[in-house]
């Protein structure tokens, strides 16, 4: 019986080709990804989103680009088929709406500071903290692809789950925020340019 | 007295119905089926970028529509960074909530979107009087004993049109614009009488 299980939960998980990480990968992914945030001054990357709604017939495809500067701003703008940037200031989010701008301040709302603070965290991968996640290592062939379910209930009924994809250097190729109804949205980041100088002028308002 | 017969003549302006008040000839009865085209095809995914202004706030997000079987339909909005604000569900009359942010989740703010997208999304309309205008006809329903009037421009729906009761003045004006087959790539849902109002451009 065990032998049959055994057989049934090898062939699941080769056909996802995915397998749980050893404890030793796991300590050796979080080194890596944690020395390449600290070594990350700068991001510039573009990026395309998928957003799936399970009733859609196709996914909803959104990009543009994204830029990063140590420590903690950032600079999301889509470019196709609209034009909309937000950058997180402080505690502020800046907004660009086909030239309409507006900004939100979130010092009053708890929920959204931290929903914005694992944006920001994820751009960089680390998001390492048991206390925070429960989080579940596997590996895809040389990449690694981390799910991290919030513990925070208020932050659970808004995603279940981050899933951060790695490359074997530990930069971050892909996040999926997973809603509890199992609707997605997926970014894919692409010509991932780190610490090249990026001017102030880009998170200027 | 002259206090009385203003009044009267104020009632009696105000009561004019509303094809008259809009220079359209006097309605004839009749009981006609028209069509609301622009979210009926079952194979299509409508999204548009959506812009939202609620008094002097202004907000934007994707505002999402699918046909899922006659007369049922799915609307769901989200953030441009993909965050479901609300995702509601349409089945003939009834009207069901599958998520909605905690700070939306208003009961007067929900059954004005509730009217609203029912009105927007309906396809198949019972019409009971009909006037003509040049090109332009105005048909008239009745929808939860609130007076609705569809104007065509020769066969193409251009307007949607929810009238007060006694007052015959216009509270909630759908228009649809830059038409392509079945499909309005511009549309506005604009309330006169609360300061709500939705714009939505088609962006596939």
């Amino acid at each position: 019986m065990h032998n049959i299980l055994g057989v049934f939960f090898l062939l699941v998980s080769l056909s996802y080709g995915q397998t749980k990480m050893q404890q030793q990968e796991i300590v050796i992914l979080k080194a890596k990804v944690k020395e390449q945030a600290k070594q990350t001054q700068t991001i510039a990357s573009d990026f395309i989103q998928y957003k799936h709604l399970d009733f859609l017939t196709d996914d909803i495809v959104t990009s543009g680009k994204l830029a990063f500067k140590a420590p903690d701003l950032v600079k999301w703008e889509y470019v196709k088929p609209f034009e909309y940037s937000v950058i997180f200031k402080n505690e502020n989010l800046y907004i660009n709406d086909e030239g309409k701008k507006s900004d939100v301040n979130l010092s009053s709302s708890k929920l959204f500071k931290k929903l914005n603070h694992l944006i920001i965290n994820s751009v960089k991968g680390d998001m390492f903290n048991d206390n925070e996640f429960n989080i579940i290592y596997y590996k895809t062939g040389e990449n690694s692809d981390v799910h991290f379910s919030p513990k925070n209930e208020k932050i659970a009924k808004y995603i279940k789950q981050f899933q951060i994809l790695f490359n074997k250097k530990g930069e971050v190729q892909q996040i999926k925020m997973v809603e509890p109804s199992n609707d997605y949205t997926k970014i894919v980041f692409e010509n991932r340019v780190l610490n090249k100088k990026i001017s102030d002028a880009v998170f200027a308002h | 007295m002259r206090f009385l017969l203003i009044s009267s003549f104020l009632i009696l302006i105000s009561c004019k119905s509303y094809p008259l008040k809009n220079g359209f000839d006097q309605p004839t009865k009749k009981v006609q089926a028209v069509v609301n085209p622009y979210f009926s095809n079952e194979n299509k995914d409508y999204v548009y970028k959506a812009s939202i202004a609620v008094y002097d706030k202004s907000f934007g997000g994707v505002f999402i529509v699918k046909k899922l079987a006659p007369e049922t339909h799915r609307i769901v909005f989200t953030t441009e960074m993909g965050n479901k604000i609300f995702d509601f569900s349409l089945y003939n009359d009834e009207f069901k909530i599958n998520f909605i942010l905690e700070e939306l989740d208003k009961k007067l703010l929900i059954n004005i979107l509730k009217k609203d997208f029912k009105l927007l999304v309906k396809e198949n309309i019972v019409t009971s009087e009909k006037s003509i205008q040049a090109n332009q006809t105005l048909y008239k329903t009745n929808v939860a004993n609130k007076k609705v009037f569809y104007k065509y421009v020769e066969s193409q729906l251009i307007s949607i049109h929810r009238i007060g009761g006694v007052s015959n003045k216009e509270k909630v004006n759908i228009i649809f614009s830059k038409k392509e087959e079945d499909t309005a790539k511009n549309i506005q849902i604009l309330h006169q009488n609360i300061q709500l109002n939705i714009t939505l451009k088609a962006i596939n």
